[in-house]
């Protein structure tokens, strides 16, 4: 924490000086947006590669920005977050600018896949999983089957053909100046919201203390005293307990154990009662288990409308896609009389 | 092994809070995707595309509310990205049986087919 | 049984009260509650309006609304007889329901009370037995009349006319001015729902339009009055403005000659329910509709002109007579207004072809004759004659329907002749030749002594003599024209030829055109008219719309009956004047027993002529009306009392009118009988000449409707069209810069709504940079 960045903070501006040149940030946004706007299809000659390489280099010139600033404060990313960002930043590049659509969801697998590796390093594995499973395995093979169904060739000889639709992006200049102008203003945000609002609190694990106070390390290890069999199976894996000793749950049914003081009381079998405690680092909350005491908690209502929201996006699909044949009055009647004179035939032939 | 995979990768090491400067670098890739998505939403002409730039852009939202979540130490943003989820996949479902409705009526997938919403 | 016990036991109730508050100085005699039954008098006809209804919705095709009308009013005439037999000289009051009710504070003044309640006196009575007797026969006549027209049109008539009933008892027999007001404009809107009954003859929907229009402005005038009456006196109700003790006070001063110490706005009251009077009841200078309403089925105008609608004024005034008093000029301006009015429509009938407009000209001189004598202080003149001219009047314009019925249309008197002569009119002949003689004043007839008691009395009263003389010239010109129509068409060769209606809607004959009556008239001239009783044959060629000749009906039984017992009544009408003759007669009493009566201080004549008898009998009610009874503003009446050139008016009147009656028939009979051989010409027309351009101007009616016309539609129509102008470059210029600014706007960026989808999402991802962009800047 420089002597400049507390004279910049009691001025009230904000820190992006400290970080990047805004010149330079939006040279470079620019940069990537004129890439983006490049690597679009179009008709004729296509300098898709030239874009690619120029997005990539505005995307890379802010990230190398970012990580500059970052490591004057000390605070590295975990390396395979470069490893994950860009590969869905290129790969989402791809979605957007490849002209065929199958190749366009696969590489939204791609997108998927890196995504779920970022959410990884941000110990969120089970929304990484989530998403490789609800989306690479669910959603995308839907897309799938839908551009099969709907992109078919004229014919055998021109199987490679590109619809003109696809061949061809609409206004890539407007477009890309929109998203872009979004990008900046939305990084300038970023760049400038991000930090230290108060002087002390840039240490790390302290960036928000009002939020922070419900998740900490002490809340997260109460919901031990909510987890009785995570608890006794992982003392008996540290062989802290024996197999015919069980937790004492106290008159209101609690269990009796202290998540910060690491202990919790057994009974032995015959019927004597000791305190266990635990070493530090043991017996920790995983976050699939808090995020499930956190969804069923705090949201059931948001489940169950959620479920109903999949069933009648269910039903809405069923009916949407349905078949729908129209036919006239004239039409029912001419079906009538053929499906009429056909059973008179069968019956013909049946009695000859 | 779960574990393993997860001490490895993960950044430092849980439940301690990530440093802003980090959150900054997800935050960033979040809003450069989102970037992405718009503009090819923007300007694909192919409906399927179109939907699946909007998946893109859900993608770029999760990763930002998840690094929001990690930075704050609250479980709410991982439970709302799995709403978040839930209605993508509605909206693909819906959207992708819509796509099929249109296709048949036209033959065609182009959004421009379907200008008649003028007033 | 239950309701007779009732009825007993009210009757002898109120009979102990008369006892009990006899002297009790309250105009319109003891106040005691009346029986229950008699709501059943307005009842009826909303019997009869419910059934003509229901006849309209299920279609009945047969004369069932007819009959059901007849039983209803014949229903409702038979209770009103009943409540005349059992009302024995008091005033009673009915309250139906609480009807309207609202306080705005605790003072006087400040409450307002309409009930739905009955005020049934003499007076009340004696209009009452007319309106649902009259209004019965003529329904009878109506369902023959009307029978070309059955079903929904029938059904419409009969639930109009039984409506009309139900707004006429309203009017008479209301307890309030509010619920007068009600039968008022409910009289007003059934005669333009009966006026314009043939609503596809735009002559009709105009004349319909002319009546109610006319009539509003003389609405206008009574609902002012109405207000008024309340702001001052802080009552609308009858029994309590009579009782009320301003009006007494006012009264003694109208006794002590102080009128000018009356304050302006009780003076204001009479005048404004002058207006609607005049309105209602076709004065100057509102009367023009009555002679056009003529486009409405006949039993409608029998129904209107004469017995009920148009005396509503007459009763209006003789209602709230006391009210009358309080002004100086408010009786003066009704004898003026009635006495020209009488005189003017005298002259216009003189000149008139259509014999149904000519009994309409002569109802609206018999109202002023009315007016008139209300005007010089003669109620009871102007209630008989109000009560003999129901009778004739229904007689006449009964016959004229008849003919009209008859002779598919035909109203012309130039081509009409001799009917008493052909088979089946000899009935309506004699009818109208007693209808006649009661309208020209034939001595001894009804329409004899009620006109002669209004003229004496109007002589009698100083300072009216011109009226008198007015009166009595009106009277000449009345017999002249009355047997101008008898002479011409019901004697003297026969002669007829059919309307342009072979028997279809009754009166197509617009007569909204004179150009119409001048092309029959040189018609008439071109083919001659010596053609002998057949001449129709004639016409043939003319009227070659018919299939064939033409053979007029004479009238079935219904309308033979109701014309024999109108005649007959007619005839009787004169007999009651001999009953109670102290009173002038039994209307005379009927009216000394309401609110409407008034002694003139200059009656003496007639009491003296009388007998000593009179004030005796009467002391009481004397007593009761003493405070105005004394005079209209003249302490020495008597001394001053107007003579007919020097004699006793009421005793020289009775030659005098007659002789005038006769001058008037002889000049009929010999200008338009003696020596006539052709319907179309008579000895008049040779004379005509001589008076120059005035029978013209008679026969476009003195062109007041072309007056009315240049006075009030032209300066109208200028102003209209000028604030057409306004409202349109202005009014409208602006509501329209309002309407083209938006679409302006809109047409600069409608383009912006493609339809395409792109263009939308680019205009949200744009709109949302820009936001986000425009934060940063403002908010940084």
């Amino acid at each position: 924490m420089g002597v400049a960045d507390r004279t910049l903070r009691s001025q009230g501006r904000p820190l992006l000086n400290a970080i990047i040149n805004p010149i330079a940030l939006y040279l470079l946004i620019a940069l990537a947006g004129v890439g983006v706007c490049l690597a679009l299809p179009r008709k004729g000659p296509s300098p898709q590669a030239l874009g690619g390489l120029l997005a990539a280099a505005g995307f890379g010139g802010l990230v190398l920005a970012l990580t500059l600033w970052a490591n004057e404060s000390g605070a590295i990313p975990n390396p395979y977050f470069y490893v994950f960002g860009l590969v869905a930043l290129g790969a989402g590049l791809r979605v957007v600018t490849h002209p065929r659509p199958v190749y366009a969801a696969l590489y939204f697998i791609l997108v998927v896949l890196a995504s779920a590796g970022l959410l990884l390093i941000l110990s969120a594995e089970f929304m990484a999983f989530a998403m490789i499973i609800v989306y690479a395995g669910a959603i995308l093979i839907t897309y799938l089957f839908v551009i099969m169904l709907a992109t078919q060739a004229p014919s055998e000889d021109m199987i490679d053909a590109l619809a003109d639709y696809d061949r061809q992006s609409r206004e890539p200049v407007g477009a890309a100046v929109a998203g872009f102008v979004l990008l900046a203003a939305m990084t300038t945000l970023l760049f400038r919201g991000i930090g230290p609002t108060e002087a002390g609190d840039h240490a790390p694990g302290h960036g928000a203390p009002a939020l922070v106070a419900k998740n900490d390390a002490s809340a997260d290890a109460a919901l031990l005293l909510r987890l009785p069999g995570k608890v006794e199976t992982e003392l008996r894996e540290l062989g802290l307990m024996e197999h015919d000793e069980a937790l004492v749950r106290d008159a209101s049914g609690a269990l009796m154990l202290d998540p910060v003081a690491r202990e919790a009381v057994v009974v032995e079998p015959d019927g004597t009662t000791r305190v266990v405690s635990w070493p530090e680092g043991e017996l920790n909350v995983q976050n699939i288990e808090g995020l499930g005491f956190n969804l069923l908690d705090e949201h059931p209502g948001s489940i169950e409308i959620a479920g109903v929201i999949l069933l009648m996006a269910m039903l809405g699909a069923v009916v949407l896609s349905r078949k729908q044949v129209e036919m006239d009055e004239e039409a029912k009647a001419r079906q009538a009389r053929r499906l009429s004179a056909e059973l008179q035939a069968t019956a013909v032939e049946r009695r000859s | 092994m779960m574990d393993v995979i997860a001490s490895t990768l993960a950044q430092s090491g849980w439940p301690e809070a990530m440093p802003a400067p980090t959150l900054a670098h997800y935050l960033f890739v979040s809003v450069a995707m989102f970037a992405i998505g718009l503009v090819g939403f923007l300007t694909r002409r192919n409906l399927i595309i179109m939907f699946l730039c909007t998946e893109l852009m859900f993608q770029a939202a999760g990763i930002a509310l998840v690094a929001f979540g990690r930075y704050h130490l609250d479980y709410n943003g991982q439970t709302f990205v799995i709403f978040v989820v839930t209605v993508a996949a509605a909206e693909a479902a819906l959207a992708l049986a819509l796509v099929v409705l249109l296709f048949r009526k036209r033959e065609s997938l182009s959004a421009d087919e379907w200008a008649e919403m003028r007033g | 049984m239950a309701i007779e016990l009732q009825q007993l036991v009210q009757v002898v109730a109120g009979a102990m009260a008369l006892g009990a508050d006899a002297g009790a100085p309250i105009a319109g005699g003891h106040v005691s509650p009346g029986p229950a039954w008699a709501m059943l008098i307005p009842a009826l006809p909303l019997l009869g309006v419910l059934i003509a209804m229901f006849a309209a919705i299920f279609r009945v095709k047969s004369k069932l609304p007819a009959y059901a009308a007849v039983a209803c009013l014949g229903a409702a005439f038979v209770v009103t007889v009943a409540l005349w037999r059992q009302l024995g000289g008091g005033t009673q009051v009915i309250h139906g329901w609480d009807w309207i009710r609202f306080s705005w504070g605790p003072g006087e003044g400040q409450t307002f009370i309409a009930n739905f309640g009955l005020y049934v006196d003499s007076l009340t009575c004696l209009w009452m037995l007319f309106v649902t007797g009259l209004a019965t026969l003529i329904a009878l006549y109506a369902s023959e009349y009307m029978s070309h027209d059955q079903g929904t049109g029938y059904c419409r008539f009969f639930a109009a006319f039984c409506l009309f009933v139900l707004s006429m008892t309203c009017l008479v027999m209301a307890d309030n001015m509010i619920l007068l007001y009600l039968g008022w404009e409910g009289v007003g809107l059934c005669s333009y729902l009966l006026i314009g009954y043939f609503y596809k003859k735009p002559s009709a929907v105009a004349a319909a339009k002319k009546a109610f229009i006319m009539n509003r402005i003389g609405d206008l005038g009574l609902a002012l009055g109405v207000m008024l009456t309340f702001v001052h006196f802080g009552t609308i109700e009858y029994v309590q403005l009579f009782a009320s003790e301003r009006l007494q006070e006012y009264l003694a001063l109208v006794g002590e000659g102080r009128l000018s110490e009356i304050p302006l706005q009780a003076q204001l009251i009479p005048v404004l329910l002058m207006i609607g009077a005049f309105g209602k009841s076709a004065q100057l200078p509102l009367y023009v509709w009555l002679p056009d309403a003529m486009e409405g089925p006949t039993p409608v105008s029998a129904l209107i002109h004469a017995a009920t609608m148009v005396t509503a004024g007459v009763f209006l005034i003789a209602r709230t007579f006391p009210v009358f008093v309080l002004s100086e000029w408010a009786l003066p301006v009704v004898a003026w207004v009635g006495a020209l009015t009488a005189l003017l429509a005298a002259t216009i009938g003189m000149a008139q072809f259509d014999i149904k407009r000519i009994m309409a000209y002569s109802t609206v001189s018999q109202l002023g004759y009315m007016f008139a004598g209300l005007g010089v202080l003669t109620t009871t003149g102007a209630a008989f004659h109000v009560f003999t001219h129901a009778f004739f009047k229904a007689t006449l314009f009964l016959c004229c329907g008849a003919v009209m019925h008859g002779m598919a249309g035909q109203l012309d008197l130039r081509k009409l002749s001799g009917l008493m002569k052909v088979p089946g009119w000899r009935i309506v002949s004699l009818a109208m030749l007693v209808g006649c003689l009661n309208l020209a004043g034939f001595p001894f007839t009804a329409g004899f002594f009620s006109k002669d008691m209004i003229i004496a009395e109007s002589f009698v009263t100083p300072g009216y003599g011109a009226i008198g003389w007015i009166l009595l010239i009106t009277a000449g010109l009345t017999a002249y024209y009355t047997f101008r129509v008898f002479f011409r068409v019901f004697v003297g060769p026969v002669h007829y030829e059919a309307g342009d209606e072979a028997h279809g809607h009754d009166d197509a004959h617009a007569h909204d055109a004179h150009g119409h009556d001048a092309h029959h008239a040189a018609h008439g001239d071109a083919h001659g008219h010596d053609h002998g009783a057949h001449s129709h044959d004639a016409h043939g060629a003319h009227d070659d719309h018919h299939a064939g000749e033409f053979h007029p009906h004479a009238p079935g039984w219904a309308i033979n009956t109701v014309l024999t017992v109108l005649a007959v009544a007619s005839i009787l009408a004169a007999g009651v004047y001999f009953v109670n003759k102290p009173d002038h007669g039994w209307v005379g009493s009927m009216v000394h027993d309401s609110t409407a009566h008034y002694v003139s201080p200059f009656a003496h004549h007639e009491a003296a002529a009388d007998g000593a008898g009179h004030d005796a009998a009467h002391g009481h009610a004397a007593d009761g009306h003493g405070e105005h009874a004394t005079g209209h503003g003249d302490e020495h009446a008597a001394a001053h009392a107007g003579t007919f050139l020097g004699m006793n008016p009421h005793e020289v009147m009775y030659y005098v009118s007659g002789v005038v009656g006769f001058l008037g028939i002889g000049a009929a009979f010999g200008l338009h009988y003696l020596g006539r051989t052709t319907a179309a010409r008579s000895k008049a027309d040779d004379l005509l000449p001589l008076l120059g351009p005035i029978p013209r101007w008679a026969q476009n009616k003195w062109y007041v409707d072309e007056l009315y016309d240049f006075l009030v539609r032209i300066p109208l129509w200028v102003a209209s069209h000028i604030l057409h102008v306004i409202d349109k470059l202005l009014v409208d210029g602006l509501v329209n810069l309002f309407g083209w600014l938006p679409r302006a706007f809109g047409s600069i960026v409608r383009p912006s709504q493609s339809g395409v989808l792109h263009q939308y999402a680019l205009g949200m991802a744009g709109g949302l940079a820009v936001l986000m962009v425009i934060v940063l800047v403002v908010l940084r």
